[in-house]
């Protein structure tokens, strides 16, 4: 709202403003010697003036004075001055100057946010960590500032606008005549500067010197080995930085209070986040977040820490239309399309996958797909060659873009964003004399040249209005402009949501003639019945028949078995950007729960397999990991959709080897610990630490405490409010770690991977951890060199609670299977076995009361399998969650057709285009970037790759 | 007699012979192995059978075996017997623990060393080596890994005192390892190093020399090899080239390593211009061409039964039937592991990828035979191994189920009629584990 104190303060700057543009263009006498300026004075008369999209004036006249529409004429209408330059436009049209919101300029130029999270190597630390040697005192950059290089919201463009000339003159003849400059660099990364793309002095171009704050999902600083290198950890460093600077704020309020008390520190970084976090008229912030679901994830933190956002879309929102509708913010939106590659042989096809044709055929919809719930603003951004910028708005427009939307998009919207509505955007009075001129009817046909551009009442000539050529092939683009452009083909891909969610969502569910393994008291039922109301179940036994009128579907399970849900308590499977934050040893601050990838296609494969509950974890770089999120296999639900909101939070640890960093190469000696015995005493410090915090907490005679994260979630373990799972392989580091939490009162939720758990099994059962071990991994480091597969059996034995856990998203498929290991290895019972990937695993999770048994009242989460749940025999044949059907195998091959068709439709029509379409190299191996949702790899196992180099 | 008293009286003995990893004592001349079931791998499975053995070699299967008074009559009373398990495609032996690197002797650096012999150095105490055992193996081929003629593999016996008493056959097969074909699509921009980007011409042509120069290679050691049959005095022996020779000369089956369908169809087309003879490993891909390798009679050994689909169009069981679909089209199926120090600690679950091929089609006699029968032929020791007959070896275990259940156990192993210990690291620390006094609390 303009009523505010800061839109007032906007807007009495830009009044300011106006005055000295005025004294300085009308009364400037340049010295001799200097090309004298022409008057200011201009009439454009003839043309079609788009005044705003909508208001179109055929034949009208422009008035231009001083750098202002003096007046818009109609056609016929006196009142052209006698000092005016005339101007005959006719077959021209004239805009409002177009704006990029979102443009970065000079070497530095910002890429698209990076989708590539890589596994961390190096631990060196800017975080101020005691014990850590190698922290670096400047964080990779001199002066005051935030302890992490990345936030550096401090950083003004303003302060060092000095466009290259020749980038401009590219911009203008786009038919850009103003734009927000962007910071480029960091996470935090400062304040755009609203700029006219014209020539001449920096202060004179600069309209807003400080337009919105930046903020980019990103780790990329020239010093990238620091805190953080994975996308969860940019997340922790985002809402830290909020709590810090309400902290320097409250501390500042207090220390007036108190002058004698210590000193506040002086920290820019943090100052200049002031007006983002301000109570009323809140600076906007601009995220780019670099994905799909992090577009939402964004949209969800800025409600948590208050921010008034706009997001930079990703053209990848194909993938979850519906999440975006939850977004309520303007878009920026880029529009880089993808072009077919060129590929030297036929076969080479082969490589080319699904969600690669897809991401094509959808990409020039984006901008019709987002308009239709927010506003939109078009940027350039991420465009390498902006040549292209013209013809993909063409294409968005053949793809349902309207015109009118995609010029508001390039002028009253932007203008809007950037809080310059009373300067640019339009044609009307008293507005910046800011036009594009554009030969012909229309500057959305690209054919069509762009005339010129006016900016503030100065005249740019396009200079070089030759056909635009393509770089990489100069010869086919000048053959290509004689062939008539191909009519666009409706689009074939499919939405993502065609091939996933519920199968068969009825209101009541009966199972007969089952053989039922409950996991629970009642053991195994020969002939059994379920029946399962509203996803729940309300009765286990025999002979159950449905009523009279029953709202629902009867399964007959005749030789059929029927288990629970199996639960896999150690899983990576659906973890975008990174499963380590490994660069702190300890990172209790990151959070898995910000980067469940709903989008992967393991959670099918799992569910294909039985599997209907998973504990996705952090990794083991570190002792202090992050923390855990429990999900269930929800297919086609968005990432928040899939959390069991029931399951406690927890966080993971780790002991041994890799903490240590054994296995990190040769270098890796200098960060704390590089021994076990160093590890021990890591908690010890870290424990005492939250335990200091929470004492604090509970003072009044002390300054304001700074909320910490990392010591907050330590804090919650230490108040048995988060269960700790533990990465652990040798006896001897269990037992400290045992000792060690039992003095802070702590007891270990979990022992993960447990390898010779069997070897202190009574201590580990006393104590009352859970056991989740590998069935029968071994060897592939020193400290797992006496793991047996015999573990499970012996530890389960000696009565601790045992389960059987993945860590693999291959193992993950057939949990029953490593269940089967248990009878074979030790002789456990093969109810009890069925219970190590069922009951024990939800025991662990605390989640028993929901879910690991069919009993009455628990989700009615459970699998049918044609036989015995644990012979290599048996399929799955159907997999339930909460009363839903989420597979059914024998649907499973028709879906595989389908996809296979689309694909091969798909390929066909992108074989079709002309292989010399006119694109850019860039554009073409845009085709094969992949969506962050799709680049995890394939690895089958996490554990054993880790170790390699 | 009672049934039970023999057998009683049998595990006796045997407890008493399994103490030592392998058996000092004479074994008699003659032997007659009573059984519930003995699966030949050839000839079917006869119930209640029995076998008889002298010297080692299996004279006679039936159902009415009498036995001489000289023969020694052992009862298995309800267990079921089965040929040794071959591994098909290992590094047993050569590595111990993956993350140490001293442990290794997997890997050797070099595009072409056909003379580098993997059986030679085969730790015979690796503690890998018992572990595989206990879950049926009794035989491994052990072969080199590193460029792209990587050398010859040996076939071993699991157990022994020393390399040599192990080796079965040394120069088993050549192995080469075919090149990637699969062109490298990440935008220059999003490489670390920018610099070394490769556009997908640039790559065809890389990839299309290094093609070349294994033909040259081939072509280099024929030369090599016609040279040396020329006979002259002052030939002088080049021992690369001499590497070469079994294979040229058709003695020596060439395995090629290769995942992508790319480089199997390449590689057959390859080894048909050539005559050669190959066997096809790791074979992710194979089928989809498994029409063209039962036609050009290309065995497949099969290490990516639980390899995640690699397509986004693949269904999510492909794998599983791989080995189905294979066999259907009539190519020769050996299940094995991937090569390396994770694979091989992993061999003794080698028998689980193949039950869960039969789940998903493969005849239950075909997944048998890949772990028995057909890495005997594809490594042309059949003649001895791989089967339950006549003349051939009592090599063989005896299982209280269905191999192909995970919930069963190998009880009792025979190489060449002598019993062979199952115990291993992990029955060691089971055993003395599980005799850890309660704790007192």
């Amino acid at each position: 709202m303009k009523s505010t104190l800061l839109g007032r303060a906007v807007l009495t700057f830009l009044v300011g403003l106006l005055v000295s543009l005025v004294s300085l263009q009308a009364a400037e006498i340049l010295p001799p010697g200097q090309r004298p300026r022409p008057l200011g004075v201009h009439a454009l008369s003839g043309a079609r003036v788009v005044v705003k999209p909508g208001t179109v004036l055929e034949g009208a006249t422009i008035l231009i004075r001083n750098g202002r529409i003096q007046a818009v004429l109609h056609k016929g209408q006196v009142g052209i001055p006698a000092d005016a330059r005339v101007w005959d436009l006719k077959g021209k049209t004239i805009y409002a100057g177009f704006i990029d919101p979102y443009l970065s300029l000079g070497k530095d130029k910002a890429k698209p946010v990076s989708n590539r999270w890589t596994v961390p190597i190096d631990a060196r630390a800017g975080v101020s960590f005691t014990g850590v040697p190698t922290t670096k005192a400047d964080m990779g950059r001199k002066g005051p500032g935030y302890e992490i290089a990345g936030v550096r919201p401090e950083h003004r463009v303003a302060a060092e606008f000095s466009p290259d000339p020749k980038e401009l003159t590219a911009l203008r003849a786009l038919g850009f005549t103003a734009a927000n400059v962007i910071p480029t660099e960091g996470i935090y990364r400062g304040t755009g500067t609203l700029a006219l793309l014209g020539e001449g002095n920096p202060n004179q171009l600069i309209l807003r010197p400080d337009t919105v704050q930046h903020l980019a999902f990103s780790s990329t600083t020239k010093r990238a080995e620091g805190y953080p290198n994975s996308l969860m950890g940019v997340i922790a460093v985002i809402r830290q930085t909020v709590f810090d600077a309400q902290h320097y704020y409250t501390m500042q309020a207090w220390h007036k209070a108190h002058p004698a008390d210590a000193r506040p520190e002086y920290n820019p970084s943090l100052e200049a986040l002031r007006p983002v976090l301000a109570k009323a008229g809140k600076q906007q912030i601009i995220i780019e977040s670099g994905s799909v679901l992090m577009e939402h994830r964004a949209q969800v933190l800025a409600t948590e820490l208050g921010f008034n956002p706009i997001f930079v879309a990703t053209g990848q929102e194909w993938r979850r239309p519906n999440l975006m509708k939850q977004i309520k913010a303007p878009f920026i939106v880029p529009v880089v399309f993808p072009a077919i590659p060129e590929l030297p042989e036929e076969v080479d096809w082969n490589q080319v996958s699904l969600d690669q044709l897809r991401g094509w055929d959808w990409a020039p919809e984006i901008p019709a797909l987002l308009r239709r719930d927010h506003a939109i603003a078009l940027t350039t951004h991420g465009l390498s060659d902006r040549k292209a910028f013209r013809k993909n708005i063409a294409r968005a427009i053949e793809r349902g873009l309207k015109e009118d939307e995609a010029l508001a998009a390039l002028t009253t919207e932007p203008a809007r964003l950037m809080g310059a509505t009373q300067l640019i955007g339009t044609l009307e009075k008293g507005k910046l004399a800011n036009l594009t001129i554009v030969n012909g009817d229309s500057w959305f046909n690209p054919e069509n040249e762009i005339d010129s551009v006016w900016i503030e009442g100065r005249h740019f000539a396009h200079d070089n209005p030759k056909p635009e050529k393509p770089d990489n092939d100069k010869k086919d683009g000048q053959d290509e402009k004689k062939k008539e452009e191909p009519k666009p083909t409706p689009r074939l891909a499919k939405s993502p949501d065609a091939f996933r969610g519920p199968l068969l969502s009825p209101k009541n569910v009966i199972i007969q003639n089952a053989t039922i393994w409950t996991c629970g008291p009642e053991g195994v039922i020969t002939n059994g019945s379920i029946r399962i109301a509203n996803g729940r179940i309300v009765e286990v036994g025999r002979n159950l028949n449905p009523p009279k009128s029953f709202d629902g579907i009867v399964i007959g399970a005749k030789g059929m078995h029927v288990t629970p849900g199996l639960i896999d308590c150690h899983s990576h499977s659906m973890i975008l950007g990174g499963v380590n934050e490994g660069t702190l040893p300890s990172t209790a601050m990151v959070r898995i729960g910000d980067v469940v990838n709903s989008e992967t296609g393991n959670i099918y494969r799992q569910l294909a397999g039985g599997l209907t509950t998973a504990n996705l974890l952090h990794g083991s770089a570190n002792p202090i990991g992050g923390q855990n999120q429990v999900i269930k296999l929800r297919h086609g639900a968005p990432p928040d959709a899939l959390k069991f909101t029931n399951a406690p939070p927890g966080i993971k640890f780790a002991l041994g080897e890799n903490v240590k960093q054994s296995n990190w190469g040769d270098e890796k000696t200098t960060r704390f610990p590089q021994t076990r015995m160093g590890v021990k005493t890591f908690f010890n410090n870290r424990f005492t630490a939250a335990r200091q915090y929470l004492a604090d907490q509970l003072r009044e005679d002390v300054a304001p405490m700074r909320r910490n994260l990392e010591l907050e979630a330590i804090g919650e373990i230490i108040n048995g409010k988060r269960l700790i799972h533990c990465h652990s392989y040798r006896q001897d580091e269990m037992l400290i770690f045992m000792r060690t939490m039992e003095r802070f009162g702590v007891k270990i939720g979990t022992l993960q991977h447990v390898l010779e758990g069997y070897k202190i099994a009574d201590e580990i059962a006393a104590h009352g951890a859970g056991a989740s071990a590998f069935s029968d991994w071994w060897a592939y480091k020193f400290e797992v060199y006496d793991a047996i597969p015999y573990a499970g059996s012996l530890m389960h034995a000696r009565g601790a609670v045992v389960s059987f856990n993945s860590d693999s998203s291959d193992l993950a498929r057939r949990m029953n299977l490593e269940a089967a290991k248990a009878v074979k290895y030790g002789g456990t019972s093969e109810e009890d076995a069925l219970k190590f990937v069922t009951l024990n695993p939800a025991k662990q999770l605390h989640i028993d009361q929901w879910v690991g048994s069919l009993e009455v009242g628990k989700d009615a989460d459970f699998v049918l399998w044609s036989g015995h749940p644990l012979s290599t025999q048996t399929l799955c044949e159907q997999t339930w969650i909460e009363g839903y059907q989420y597979y059914d195998r024998s649907k499973a091959h028709a879906r595989a057709k389908a996809l296979v068709a689309e694909r091969t439709a798909l390929l066909a029509k992108a074989q079709k285009k002309d292989s010399k379409e006119n694109a850019s190299v860039a554009a073409r191996s845009a085709f094969f970037l992949r969506a962050l949702e799709k680049a995890h790899a394939l690895n089958n196992c996490y554990e054993c790759r880790k170790v390699k180099p | 007699m009672p049934e039970g008293q023999t057998v009683n009286k049998l595990i006796l003995i045997l407890l008493v012979a399994s103490t030592l990893p392998v058996q000092a004592q004479e074994q008699p001349q003659t032997v007659l192995y009573k059984a519930a079931a003995i699966h030949t791998a050839d000839k079917g499975t006869i119930k209640n059978a029995q076998m008889l053995v002298t010297d080692g070699i299996i004279q006679a299967i039936g159902q009415n075996i009498r036995p001489t008074r000289q023969t020694k009559v052992v009862d298995l009373g309800k267990l079921q017997l089965y040929p040794g398990l071959i591994a098909a495609t290992t590094s047993l032996g050569l590595t111990e623990i993956n993350a140490v690197r001293a442990t290794q002797d997997t890997t050797e650096v070099g595009e072409f060393t056909p003379d580098v012999e993997a059986w030679v150095s085969v730790n015979p105490d690796s503690e890998l080596i018992p572990v595989a055992r206990a879950n049926g193996f009794t035989h491994a081929l052990v072969a080199p890994m590193g460029g792209t003629i990587t050398g010859t593999s040996g076939l071993i016996k699991l157990a022994g005192w020393g390399v040599e008493d192990m080796t079965v056959k040394t120069h088993a097969a050549l192995h080469l390892w075919w090149p990637v074909m699969t062109l490298n699509t990440r935008p220059k921009e999003t490489l670390r190093d920018p610099d070394k980007y490769k556009s997908p011409k640039e790559q065809t042509k890389a990839r299309d020399k290094k093609l070349k120069t294994i033909d040259e290679f081939f072509n280099e050691a024929e030369a090599y090899a016609r040279a040396r049959k020329a006979g002259d005095p002052n030939f002088k022996k080049v021992p690369a080239w001499e590497g070469m020779l079994p294979a040229l000369s058709g003695k020596q089956p060439i395995m090629v390593h290769a995942n992508e369908v790319r480089q199997i169809k390449t590689a057959v087309a390859w080894a048909k211009r050539h005559k050669f003879k190959i066997v096809l490993a790791a074979s992710r891909d194979a089928w989809q061409v498994a029409d063209l390798l039962a036609k050009e009679k290309v065995p497949v050994i099969f290490d990516n039964v639980f390899t995640l689909p690699q397509r986004d169009t693949d269904p999510h069981d492909i794998h599983f039937r791989a080995a189905g679909i294979l066999h259907k089209a009539g190519v020769k199926v050996a299940h094995s592991e991937a090569m390396g120090s994770w694979g091989a600690s992993r061999v003794r679950n080698i028998v689980y990828a193949a039950a869960k091929s039969i789940a998903h089609g493969l005849p239950r006699e075909a997944a048998l035979r890949s772990l028995t029968l057909h890495p005997a032929q594809m490594l042309d020791v059949a003649d001895r191994l791989g089967s339950l007959t006549q003349n051939k070896e009592a090599t063989f275990i005896a299982v209280d189920g269905d191999i192909f259940d995970i919930r069963a156990n190998v009880k009792h192993m025979w190489i060449a009629g002598k019993k062979i210990s199952l115990q291993s690291r992990h029955t060691r620390l089971y055993e003395k584990y599980k005799n850890r006094p309660k704790l007192n609390k």
